[in-house]
Order: structure tokens, then C-alpha cells, then sequence
């Protein structure tokens, strides 16, 4: 069953406005927050259990420890730069509740005690920015942003800036280069972005969901937010959902709940009566799930990553029996292929490398040896980088390719897909 | 002191180096590309990889701090397997067109691939399709299939020169190093970054396709080109010199100048029509090399060897009353004290012309390297003037109605650009010795009785150079490229008639060609 926390008032179109916002309680949480001690807000928070929503899962009260006590500015940043292929759940927060995610983060801000913060959003958000961009105005002109906000004696700007459309610089170091003015390239780490992040400054960086999730822990408090969801995956999660079903959409469930629930339940079970053939739990860089294991599997993280794959930004793509996996392989290479910022070189070449290799097997070019090649060449880029983005290219392939090996097999010998026929081939 | 163990030997370093600078304290060999000593850390080639212990992942070694009781191993499976994975993912969209590459010989690919790698490449696809000539600028080519994206390059010209002309533009295996519109690479340090190349992506004009690095020797030595004097390296082989690469010391760090890679122009003989920049004020003809002695007389020119010129002049050396001696900046501080004792004793001290040049720029200083001075000894003339009790006058276009004259010319006269007004000067005097290591068309044009005496470039003698701040800089000989040419302490013996070991003036380099094995340092 679906549990609305965050989207409670989604569906009601004056959410949007600083009127429609404060109608249904808006920013009385943060003046709550006021009323605490930054450094109890963080204990708060680290209680809750809540994790980055972004996709690496990492507790956000922990995150927020990190920051060095040496006097030097803070930066908080929001990850609005939503990149993950299938993902549109932080599209829809900014775009239906921007008083939303601006109240978390003032609260945020307050805890890590950061005078200034920026909401990156990605290139082709363009009417988000625009919502958010209102947002920010009437929030600075009812003095919820700036100086002295409510009365507190605590100042606070924020500002967005527009990324280019780059995947990369949906990772943090990468969104750091972007918003400093460079390209958008990760940095070598350590030094952390806690340490050393936003014009070498300590910075955090945390996504739409997780920030707009913390005034509903100072709201609730960190009991009431941890009675959603499981032991150690606590609270809810936006899902996603895309791909082969009846109601496609953003699904706001606790985590810990049934992938199938959610498939049959929330989404209006397989279209057209097709049978479920696989999915994807986290985004296309999560290694895919078939039948099998989407009838098992929980939405949380431990359950996912025990099945091999991961929650990640909880994008879910459902695929029916007609789905060719061979192709699915073939789009997902092409993409990281084309988003590889180009710095380091098992990514660089290696992204190219399983993209020619799986478009051999559509081309008709490859032997059945590729097969192999393909899932040795992943293995060998997978955790020797700087970023994620080598591992995101490759955990895909080594999790369809083992599990559809036939369909691999079949396509080179046959020069046609098995699943779709010689019309499609 | 930090302990520490590599590859099982147990050794100490000092806090906050890095794991790949203990690895190569202690002559450990670890590939890497993207790595410099001179340069800050990128961390991009992946290639430096370590195994510490107690850490399930593998490290780079060039980002990754010795801590104390490290047990760190790059000789693990796990290791070599990344490390030739590494290279391959390097190698698969390289061309292998090394037959006809500058850097075969001397690259970084080639080197690790011997030394790490050693397996047949699995890339069966088209490789990626990239510019092949590409114009960077005066003194550069870049080639985008060879890079390896390194960002070595980069880092330079933002860390070193400072200069900013170079980016890595696109992405993912289509990224390119360029530059930005409008501001090629002509910065005074530009040719650094093809010495840091690893690969064959960057070639200097200057020297690409003359030679096969692998018949070059090298030797140290002292750059002339000013004041600061960088520690070179000299590639020669039996035809010539031909080219200067910076060698690693406290002077100079790991670079060098462009105009500091042109010294050795002056001493090539054999093989370049020009010298420098066709059409540009520093060209010089290859016949500038003076390859023996030159008398001239109202327009006559009469050749003679060396010895036999000054052994002609020792005899009338007693009937000269007016003597003036005119000297530069260019010379080792054992030849002035040669030439200023023989000087003293023979004429006094009240003669003696200190040529400067442009010594309202002395002091000039680029914040690098560069100083204004050209001289590379102007410090070891002056502390041997000041041994000999010498006060040298500035003024030598005053010189007139000399009996002698003898000037103890520059080697690199493109910089002196007051040689015509001085030629000029100097040519209503009765006899002028002029000794240089190169034809000086100024003064073969002035009329008037000039005599040339070849002298040996920095490279044909050994001695030692005193640099801007006071620093001694001794050198050895490269080689003789002209086996008439003396150093001005042979010249002095000559005229004193002591017998001179001349040995090394008659072993011209007529050796073929070595093949050299080992070349350069990644």
C-alpha cells in the first residue's frame, strides 16, 4: 500500500504556491527546527536511519558528521540533477511541491550550519527550474530565505544553477566541477566534498528526496519516521515505475514493500496481460532482476543488493515477455558509452569498447566468443575509477548478460533477435 | 620517518609521500602515465594500482599516502591483472602506428607494454578515428589518435607555464586535448609538454622526423641560453646535436625554456640548412658554424688551422703596444682565468672590455625561468675579473687605434644585438682576434683585419659555469663536432707556447651510429 508522506498533498495543484504550501502547514516544521539545537537536528536525523535517495544509499546523518569544525564556510547542495535513465521522481517533487524541498534544506542548512546553498537541476528540467525559481522569489519575499529568517538569527541564501545534461555531474564531485564552472568532470577523492567539496569548502551534497525527507523527520521525529519502512532501510521511497505496465508513474511506498505488490497493486498489474519477464530496480546501472527474482525481492537495500543488484534511485523498469534483451543491453551500453566524462581510462575506452561489442551482436558482426569478452571486459572496469560510472556501465551487462545468455547466443548464431523474430532483427 | 613495506621490502620514507614516490625511492618499478613528478595528481590512467593490505579494493598509488606499517604490493595477481588491463584499455583505441611515430623509441606505451604487459589485445572492433595532424601551434603537433588523454599536458599549461591554452574537449572515447580558439600554444614553455607526452601525441617541430631516438646518446650539461642555467641533457650522435631536453635538478625543476632548446643549433654542422625558424631574425645558416680559422684581410680571405693562426701570432705578440681585450659572458670560468692571467701578465690590467650587451635587462626574471641576462656566466666573469684585480671597462665601440684587439666572442650571438655596431667599432683597429664558436657575418662584412678563431661550443668542452645566483655548475664535454675548434684555455696555452694536449680536438665523432636501448625517463 502506498504510504504518503511526501506526496500527501502532490495532487493538489496550489501546493506549489507559498499560499497553497503554508495552507496545508508549510515551513511550520522549519520553525520547529528553529526552536532545536543544530547538532540535536543532526542526532535526529542519523536516528531516523535515513539514507541517501540519490542512489549510493549513504546514511545522511552520517554524511553530515563528516563536516570538519575549522570555521570555514559550508555549501549544502542539492542533487536535482536527476540522470539516471528511467528516474523522474525528483522531477515531479520540484515540480509539485518546491516548498517542499526549499524547507528541507533551510532545515538542513541549519544543521550543518551552511549560509548558502545551491539546487542543481538538471539541463532539461526546464519547467522545474522555472517552478523552483518562483518558489525561491516568494520564499525571499516572505523573508523565509535571506537574513534573520523567521526571527532566528540565522541567514540563509539559496540559488539554482542549470546544468548542461550531463549524467556525470549527477555524481557529486562531477556536480561540484559543473557548479565551480569547469567541466563536468569527478574528482579524485579523498579529499571528500565533506572536507574539501565547493570551491575547495567543506560541502554536502544530498538529493531532492533525502533533503525534502528531513522536515518530515523534525516534523514526525526520527521514531515516528522510522516505523515506515524496514529495520535498516527505514521510511518511504519514491519508485519510478516504467516500462510494461497498466499505470506507469512516482510511487511513494515504505521501503521493505514487495516489488510484485507494487507491479500488480499500485501499478495496475502487466499491460496487455503480457507475462513479466525482468526488471530493473534501481535504475539502469542495478543489475536486472528476471521473474524469479522480481517474486521475491523487497524494495530495500539490503534485499536487493543480497539479490546482486541494488536499490539505487529507485527507478523501476518492468519488461514483458517481448522485450529483446539483446536490444535493452544495446540502448543501455549506448548510453553510458555517450554520458563517460572521458577522464579515466578503463571508463573511457571500456564504455566504447562493450558498446561496439554488443552492437557487433545486432550488427552481426560478433562470434560467440564476444559473449565472454563482453562480461570480462565489465568485470575489468568495475570499481578501478575515480566515479561510479565505469561500475554503472558495467554492472548491467554482467547482469544481463549471464541471465539471458541464450538470447545473446541465439541472436549471433541466427543474425535475428530470439524474443522479437527476423521482422525486428 | 614513516615505515613502511614494499613488495616485502621493508624501507622508511618521509611523511606525506605518496605510495608511487616510495615505489620509485626505492627503484620499485610501477607503471603509470597520467603521473609527474612536476605536476599535481590526476589519478586518471588507473594504472598505478596497489594492493595495501587490510584493503579489499585496489588503490592508486599516486593519490594514496604511506601511512605507518603500510603493507603495500603491486606484485599481487589481483595487480598485475589490473595493471594489464589497464593497458589495454589504453591500447585499444591507440594506433599502433609506431613505425612511423617520433616517439617510438622513447614511449611510455611501448616501455610499459615490454615491462607489464606482453599479451595479445582482445579488441577485435574498428578503433576509434581521431585528427591526425594537428597544428597546436609555432612549435608543436599534436596527433588526437595517439593520445592517451593523460592530461599531463594540460596540467602544465595550467600549473607550470600557467598559460592555460590547452583543455580536453567532448567526451567519453571521443575526447580530444586542443586548443582554445584563438590562443594556440605558443606560450615560452610550450615544447615541456612534449618531453612530458608519454606517447607520441605531442611532437616538437623542431625535432620531429630528423632522427630515430634510439641512435641518439645523451649526456648532461649546462644550458647557455641565460643566466639561470638549467640542467640539460644533449642528444647527439655523429651527425650533429639535435635537440636539449631538461634534466631534473634544483635549478631548473623538470623544465626548461624554448629558447633554451635552441642552443644547440649553434653547434650543428652537418645536417640542417637553417637553424631556428626559417625567415626569422634567430635562422642561422648551417656554414655559420666556424669550422676553422679565417683570415681577412682588405676582402681576402685566407684559411689557416687554428693552431698554426695562433701559432703565427705568438711570434709578434711582444711587438703589439696597444692591446685591448674585449670578452663576454659565454665562456667557463677556468677560460677567463686562463685568458685574464695570460692578459695580465702580458699587456696589464687597463685594457680589458667587459661586453654586456643589454645589461639594462640583466635583472629581468619571467617568475620561471627565464632571466634577462643571455649570458651563462656573467657571474664567473665577473669573479674572475675581480681575481685578477681587473676593473673592465663597458665602452667598447671607444676602442680605436688598437694594435690588437682580440674579443672573446659570443656563442649565441642572436642575442647579442649590438655585434653589428660593435664589428663595426672594432674594425678601425690594426688587427682584430676574433674567437667564436660561429661565423660572424657583421664583422666579416666590417672590413678592416679581422682574424677568426673557432672556439668550442658548451658542448665540445668541460668546465664549469657560475648561474645568476652564485651557484657553480660543472659540465663535461658532450662531444667535438668540429675538430678545429679550441677552448679559449687551449687558445691561451697556444700563445703562451706550451704544448697543448690537443687529443680531444682531434677525435671528432666518425663513430656509426649506436642503437641505444635504454632512453628517457617516463
Amino acid at each position: 500500500m502506498e504510504v504518503k508522506l511526501l506526496t500527501e498533498h502532490y495532487s493538489d495543484d496550489n501546493y506549489r504556491t507559498l499560499e497553497g504550501y503554508k495552507a496545508k502547514g508549510g515551513y511550520e516544521d522549519l520553525a520547529k527546527a528553529f526552536k532545536m539545537k543544530p547538532e540535536d537536528i543532526i542526532s535526529e536525523v542519523k536516528a531516523s536511519g535515513l539514507r541517501g535517495r540519490g542512489g549510493a544509499g549513504f546514511p545522511t546523518g552520517v554524511k553530515w558528521g563528516f563536516l570538519p569544525n575549522n570555521g570555514e564556510t559550508r555549501y549544502l547542495l542539492c542533487n536535482a540533477d536527476e540522470g539516471e535513465p528511467c528516474t523522474f521522481k525528483d522531477r515531479m517533487m520540484m515540480e509539485r511541491a518546491p516548498h517542499q524541498l526549499i524547507e528541507g534544506m533551510i532545515i538542513s542548512a541549519f544543521a550543518v550550519n551552511s549560509p548558502k546553498s545551491y539546487i542543481y537541476i538538471r539541463g532539461e528540467y526546464v519547467y522545474a527550474t522555472r517552478v523552483i525559481e518562483k518558489a525561491l522569489k516568494e520564499a525571499y519575499d516572505a523573508g523565509l530565505l535571506g537574513k534573520n529568517i523567521m526571527g532566528s538569527g540565522f541567514d540563509h541564501d539559496m540559488d539554482v544553477y542549470v546544468g548542461a545534461g550531463a549524467y556525470i555531474c549527477g555524481e557529486e564531485t562531477g556536480m561540484i566541477s559543473s557548479l565551480e564552472g569547469k567541466k563536468g568532470q569527478p574528482k579524485l577523492k579523498p579529499p571528500f566534498p565533506a572536507v574539501q567539496g565547493y570551491l575547495k569548502k567543506p560541502t554536502i551534497v544530498n538529493n531532492v528526496e533525502t533533503l525534502a525527507a528531513v522536515k518530515y523527520i523534525i516534523r514526525d521525529g526520527a521514531e515516528a519516521y522510522k516505523k515506515h519502512g524496514t529495520e535498516k532501510s527505514t521510511g518511504t521511497k519514491l519508485f519510478s515505475v516504467a516500462g510494461d505496465v497498466n499505470k506507469p508513474g512516482n510511487y511513494e511506498v515504505p521501503l521493505g514493500y514487495p516489488m510484485i505488490d507494487l507491479i500488480n497493486n499500485e501499478c495496475g498489474g502487466m499491460k496487455n496481460g503480457k507475462k513479466l519477464k525482468a526488471a530493473i530496480p534501481g535504475g539502469t546501472s542495478a543489475p536486472i532482476l528476471n521473474a524469479e527474482e522480481v517474486e521475491r525481492a523487497t524494495l530495500d537495500y539490503e534485499c536487493l543488493a543480497e539479490m546482486g543488484s541494488m536499490l539505487g534511485s529507485g527507478s523501476i523498469v518492468i519488461m514483458d515477455e517481448t522485450r529483446c534483451m539483446v536490444d535493452m543491453l544495446k540502448v543501455i551500453a549506448h548510453f553510458y558509452h555517450h554520458e563517460s566524462c572521458g577522464q579515466c581510462t578503463p571508463c573511457r575506452e571500456g564504455t566504447g569498447w562493450l558498446h561496439k561489442l554488443v552492437s557487433g551482436v545486432v550488427n552481426g558482426t560478433a562470434q560467440v566468443s564476444d559473449i565472454d569478452l563482453l562480461c570480462e571486459v565489465a568485470n575489468k572496469m568495475k570499481g578501478r575509477t575515480i566515479c561510479a560510472l565505469s561500475d554503472a556501465a558495467a554492472l548491467p551487462v554482467l547482469g544481463i548478460v549471464p541471465k539471458f545468455r541464450d538470447e545473446f547466443q541465439f541472436f549471433i548464431e541466427q543474425g535475428y533477435s530470439k524474443v522479437q523474430g527476423r521482422a525486428n532483427a | 620517518m614513516l615505515k613502511c613495506t614494499i613488495n616485502g621490502k621493508e624501507v622508511e620514507v618521509k611523511e606525506g609521500t605518496s605510495i608511487i614516490e616510495a615505489f620509485r625511492e626505492h627503484s620499485e618499478d610501477i607503471a603509470h602515465y597520467c603521473w609527474h613528478p612536476g605536476l599535481s595528481v590526476a589519478g586518471v590512467c588507473r594504472l598505478c594500482m596497489v594492493e595495501i593490505e587490510g584493503n579489499p579494493r585496489l588503490q592508486i598509488a599516486c593519490n594514496t599516502p604511506v601511512t605507518d606499517g603500510m603493507v603495500v604490493t603491486n606484485q599481487s595477481e589481483m595487480v598485475k591483472d589490473a595493471v594489464k588491463w589497464g593497458l589495454d584499455f589504453h591500447l585499444i583505441n591507440h594506433p599502433l602506428d609506431c613505425p612511423i611515430c617520433d616517439q617510438a623509441g622513447e614511449c611510455g606505451l611501448q616501455d610499459q607494454y615490454m615491462k607489464f604487459g606482453q599479451y595479445d589485445s582482445e579488441m577485435g572492433q574498428a578503433k576509434v578515428k581521431k585528427k591526425k595532424v594537428v597544428d597546436l601551434g609555432e612549435k608543436i603537433v599534436l596527433d588526437t589518435e595517439r593520445c592517451i588523454l593523460c592530461s599531463r599536458c594540460v596540467r602544465f599549461t595550467e600549473e607550470v607555464s600557467k598559460t592555460n591554452e590547452l583543455g580536453i574537449f567532448n567526451r567519453g572515447d571521443h575526447s580530444e586535448i586542443g586548443t582554445y580558439a584563438g590562443k594556440p600554444l605558443n606560450n615560452d614553455y610550450a615544447v615541456n609538454t612534449v618531453d612530458i607526452c608519454p606517447v607520441g601525441a605531442l611532437t616538437s617541430k623542431d625535432f620531429r622526423f630528423r632522427q630515430r631516438v634510439w641512435f641518439l646518446k645523451d649526456k648532461p650539461s649546462v644550458c647557455t641560453g641565460c643566466s639561470t642555467g638549467c640542467s640539460v641533457d644533449v642528444y647527439y650522435n655523429k651527425e650533429g646535436m639535435w635537440r636539449v631536453k631538461p634534466r631534473h635538478s634544483e635549478v631548473n625543476g623538470y623544465w626548461m625554456c624554448d629558447e633554451g632548446r635552441e642552443i644547440y643549433k649553434s653547434t650543428n654542422v652537418m645536417t640542417t640548412d637553417f637553424v631556428g625558424e626559417r625567415g626569422s631574425a634567430k635562422a642561422v645558416k648551417k656554414e655559420n658554424r666556424l669550422t676553422q680559422a679565417i683570415h681577412i684581410n682588405a676582402g681576402d680571405k685566407n684559411y689557416k688551422t687554428a693552431t698554426e693562426s695562433l701559432n703565427s701570432l705568438k711570434e709578434k705578440l711582444d711587438s703589439y703596444s696597444k692591446a685591448a681585450l674585449v670578452v663576454t659572458g659565454q665562456y667557463t670560468s677556468e677560460e677567463y682565468d686562463a685568458l685574464l692571467g695570460f692578459w695580465k701578465s702580458q699587456f696589464g690590467t687597463d685594457n680589458v672590455y667587459h661586453w654586456a650587451n643589454n645589461e639594462a635587462q640583466f635583472n629581468d626574471f619571467d617568475g620561471l625561468l627565464i632571466r634577462g641576462d643571455k649570458n651563462p656566466n656573467t657571474k664567473g666573469l665577473l669573479q674572475a675579473l675581480e681575481k685578477h684585480g681587473i676593473t673592465a671597462k663597458k665602452d667598447v665601440t671607444s676602442l680605436s687605434d688598437q694594435d690588437l684587439v682580440v674579443v672573446a666572442g659570443p656563442e649565441n650571438q642572436w642575442v647579442y644585438d649590438d655585434i653589428h655596431v660593435i664589428a663595426k667599432a672594432l674594425a678601425s683597429n690594426k688587427k682584430v682576434i676574433w674567437m667564436s664558436a660561429c661565423h660572424v657575418d657583421a664583422a666579416e662584412q666590417a672590413g678592416g683585419h679581422f682574424h677568426f678563431i673557432p672556439t668550442k661550443t658548451f658542448a665540445e668542452k668541460s668546465g664549469t659555469f657560475v648561474n645568476f645566483d652564485g651557484r657553480e655548475q660543472s659540465f663535461e664535454a658532450v662531444d667535438l663536432f668540429v675538430d678545429q675548434a679550441l677552448s679559449l684555455t687551449e687558445a691561451v696555452a697556444l700563445l703562451k707556447g706550451e704544448s697543448v694536449e690537443l687529443s680531444e680536438t682531434n677525435k671528432v665523432i666518425s663513430v656509426s651510429n649506436e642503437f641505444v636501448h635504454e632512453r628517457g625517463q617516463l
